[in-house]
């Protein structure tokens, strides 16, 4: 039997097949979702789902909640905000003085999720499909599988969430051809993939996506609304995880009420304890959401100008993942596509249920349906010069394989280094490294060298590469088995690199900031200024002036705090002239 | 490896629709994939290549008459170059420059010079658009005489068809960047 489990930045799930039938299945409680939430207690015990939530407000030093942000992370990348450690290192969590990786977080909710199986099945539950992010990068994918490992599950397949969702959304429309759009906005993460469906066969054609994009972001947006209308300062953790809390709460409400009263009774500020009730209605959520939901439009966007698909032409899109509860996202889909979406779905189970799906499918019970799946991002090598040099462009179905034929630059070369890297940047330097090793030959005139390179990418989008000295024979197998794990070298040359600047004059950089500030900024009036001086009033204009000038004898001068505050004042008195400029470029 | 056009069940022939392509793949493709039953997973990754041989056009021709690419440009691809050049340049410049400008300004002042980019690559992507349809023709033309063919001219037509599609690409690209900032 093979399982299928959806682990998700909020919550999780598992199922299995069961004569015929998908099943999602349930905790002693009844629960089918359990909060992904782990909570380390001082004597060693583990709480993990609604048990470690409510420990969560006594103990926030020591309860870990979206864990699947820091997946397959360094140091210092986006998703490990407020997670402290040195940069470019994998990410760890300090907890009761241990540090413990994400994977082993990650592998505790799973554990949970298999003893709930267990119990339910009656027999042990050691083989598993883990849904994630379609638009996770290799080395995400990698820890989300040692995750399930470390629980003791053989992984079988590590299968992107919306393609899953496909699959529960296509089960009982075996029989028909159509184009559809799964738009899966969940509590960190947001994919979009198109696929077409054609007689059983799920061929992903595109996907697109942002795995810091979620739930937890709409959170945070409302918590700073409600601490902005309470006049809050700063806040201990505790009470912002109260508050966060609060926040998400009124989120889900108000997708169905117009208004609501946020109460915090006794919250610990800065300034001793208070006791909030605030009003909020669903307008002014909606317009602090707005922005971060209209992120989402350009991976929509761009994911069918990948597949060559016109919105037109989309049979279906299909709402999945808990934020699209809100009416608001609802709306924005139906404004992109041009089309009310599909919410026949399940939004927390239909990734679980496709989990359960590909699982049966692997099994052989589930039969004349087969998943086609893309990897999400382009994979190739640094080229002479710093260029990314792709060799399996992104949307190419899984597994693949391609290659390609490299020769040395230079006479006397006695070896090459292959670096392999994930993303869609022209300079090799802003993908994301993934490894690099040596290709050793013996010295050799130009061109006379020949290295090939072959990748490979399983079924799970997982990379293995293979480079082959053609001459002499010789060839390096290497499994990219995680970002993180490769070079600790180039980590350690990193963070020699930051320290030294660690030690410079932080006067100096803070002047040197302001500086490029108003370097930017004074030009700019200059060209507004001839652009529109004539639809200006003239004390405006002067204000405008004067405040150039300031900025310019700041600056002159030296003097850091005045630069600033001159170039604050510059800010306001051009408000109305940006304002204009704006109004007039739409002309 | 092995003739693309067999292994997907196909007429060798220049001129293939998406449709046509997409549907023998994915029969093909849901039989061999490695979680089916008789499923091949070498078989599989040589029709997923053979599949990307025969959706890009210039690949595809080539393929069919055993030409490689030309060393030098054909004539309207080294005309349009240099616009195409510029044009990327300057869209990846300002689009370079409104990310990191930091105040409401500074956006302002670049609002009427994207626009004015967003006309210029209007314009020329509707000029590759029209020698796209060119291209096309004269795919037409090859695919209705074909087996008959001048080397020499497949090969130019396929280089052509590959300067446009990449270009295509790329100005689209910086098109959907504009959009969407």
């Amino acid at each position: 039997m093979i399982a299928g489990i959806d682990l998700g930045t909020t919550n999780s799930l598992i199922g299995v097949y069961e004569s015929g039938f998908p099943t999602l299945l349930a905790d002693p409680d009844g629960n089918r979702l359990t909060p992904s939430v782990v909570h380390y207690a001082a004597d060693g015990t583990i709480l993990i789902g609604r048990e470690a939530c409510r420990m969560e407000a006594l103990h926030p030093g020591s309860t870990v909640s979206s864990v699947k942000r820091s997946m397959g992370r360094r140091f210092g990348d986006e998703g490990t905000e407020g997670i402290e450690g040195p940069k470019g290192k994998p990410v760890t969590l300090r907890i009761n003085g241990q540090d413990l990786t994400p994977e082993k977080v990650s592998s505790e909710i799973l554990k949970r999720l298999k003893t709930i199986a267990e119990e339910r099945v009656g027999t042990p539950v050691t083989r598993a499909v883990i849904t994630v992010p379609a638009y996770f990068n290799d080395a995400q994918r990698a820890a989300t599988k040692r995750a399930g490992e470390l629980a003791g599950f053989t992984v079988e397949r590590i299968l992107a969430e919306p393609t899953a969702a496909a699959l529960a959304y296509g089960l009982e429309k075996l029989k028909d051809r159509s184009t559809v759009a799964v738009y899966d906005l969940g509590g960190g993460t947001f994919d979009l993939s198109i696929l077409r469906l054609d007689e059983g066969v799920f061929e992903v054609l595109s996907t697109h996506g942002d795995t810091q994009l979620g739930g937890d972001d709409l959170d945070e947006a409302i918590a700073g609304l409600i601490a902005g209308k309470a006049a809050l300062g700063d806040l201990p953790p505790e009470s912002r995880i109260r508050l966060r809390e609060a926040a998400r709460e009124a989120k889900e409400l108000l997708s169905t009420e117009e208004s609501l009263t946020v109460r915090l009774p006794f919250l610990e500020g800065s300034e001793g304890s208070t006791s909030l009730e605030i009003p909020l209605d669903r307008k002014e959520v909606e317009a602090v959401c707005e922005p971060i939901i209209r992120r989402t439009r350009s991976h929509c966007r761009r994911s069918l100008e990948d597949a060559g698909v016109k919105a037109d032409d989309l049979d279906q899109v299909i709402l999945v993942g808990g934020s699209t509860r809100m009416p608001l996202v609802q709306r924005v889909v139906s404004e992109v596509f041009g089309k009310e979406p599909d919410l026949s779905q399940h939004p927390d189970e239909a990734v679980a249920v496709g989990a359960v799906l590909q699982g049966a499918i692997l099994e052989g019970t589930l039969r004349n349906v087969a998943l086609l799946d893309v990897t999400p991002l382009s994979l190739g090598i640094e080229t002479f010069g710093g260029l990314m040099n792709v060799i399996i462009p992104r949307n190419t179905t899984i597994p693949t394989k391609a290659g390609e034929m490299f020769t040395n630059a230079v006479a006397g070369q006695s070896g090459m280094t292959i670096t392999v890297l994930q993303g869609e940047r022209e300079m090799a330097s802003d993908n994301w490294k993934l490894g690099s090793f040596e290709i050793p030959f013996p010295p050799s005139a130009k061109g006379a060298a020949r290295v090939g390179v072959q990748f490979s990418l399983d079924a799970d989008g997982i990379l293995q590469v293979l480079a082959r000295d053609t001459a002499a024979g010789t060839e390096k197998i290497v499994e990219i088995k995680s970002a993180v794990e490769v070079s600790d070298e180039a980590v350690e040359a990193m963070l020699a690199g930051s320290l030294e600047h660690a030690f410079e004059d932080m006067d100096a950089r803070i002047f040197t900031e302001a500086r490029l500030k108003a370097e930017e900024m004074l030009p700019a009036v200059e060209s507004a200024l001839g652009q529109l001086a004539g639809e200006l009033p003239e004390g405006e204009i002067s204000a405008i002036r004067t405040g150039a000038a300031e900025v310019t004898a700041a600056m002159q001068a030296g003097e850091t705090a005045r630069l600033n505050k001159a170039l604050e004042t510059l800010d306001q008195a051009t408000q109305t002239l940006a304002t204009k400029l704006l109004e007039k470029a739409m002309r | 490896m092995s003739c693309p056009f067999e292994l997907l069940g196909l007429t060798r022939r220049p001129l293939l629709s998406e449709e046509e392509l997409g549907s023998a793949y994915r029969k093909m493709a849901g039989n061999l994939h490695p979680d089916q039953e008789g499923g091949d997973e070498g078989r599989f990754k040589e029709l997923g290549e053979a599949a990307a041989i025969l959706r890009d056009s210039a690949r595809r021709l080539r393929f069919l008459s055993g030409v490689r690419p030309g060393s030098i440009p054909p004539p309207e691809a080294a005309d349009l170059f240099p616009r195409v050049a510029s044009l990327t340049h300057e869209a990846d410049d300002l689009l370079a420059r409104h990310a990191t400008a930091s105040n409401p300004l500074a956006k302002a002042v670049l609002a009427a010079p994207l626009r004015k980019l967003s006309a210029d690559l209007d314009l020329l992507l509707m000029t590759i658009g029209q020698w796209q349809a060119r291209l096309n023709e004269r795919l037409g033309i090859l695919d209705a005489g074909w087996p008959d063919h001048d080397p020499e001219v497949v090969s130019d037509l396929a280089d052509s068809l590959s300067y446009a599609t990449r270009w295509e690409s790329q100005l689209r690209e910086r098109k959907l960047a504009l959009e969407c900032l």
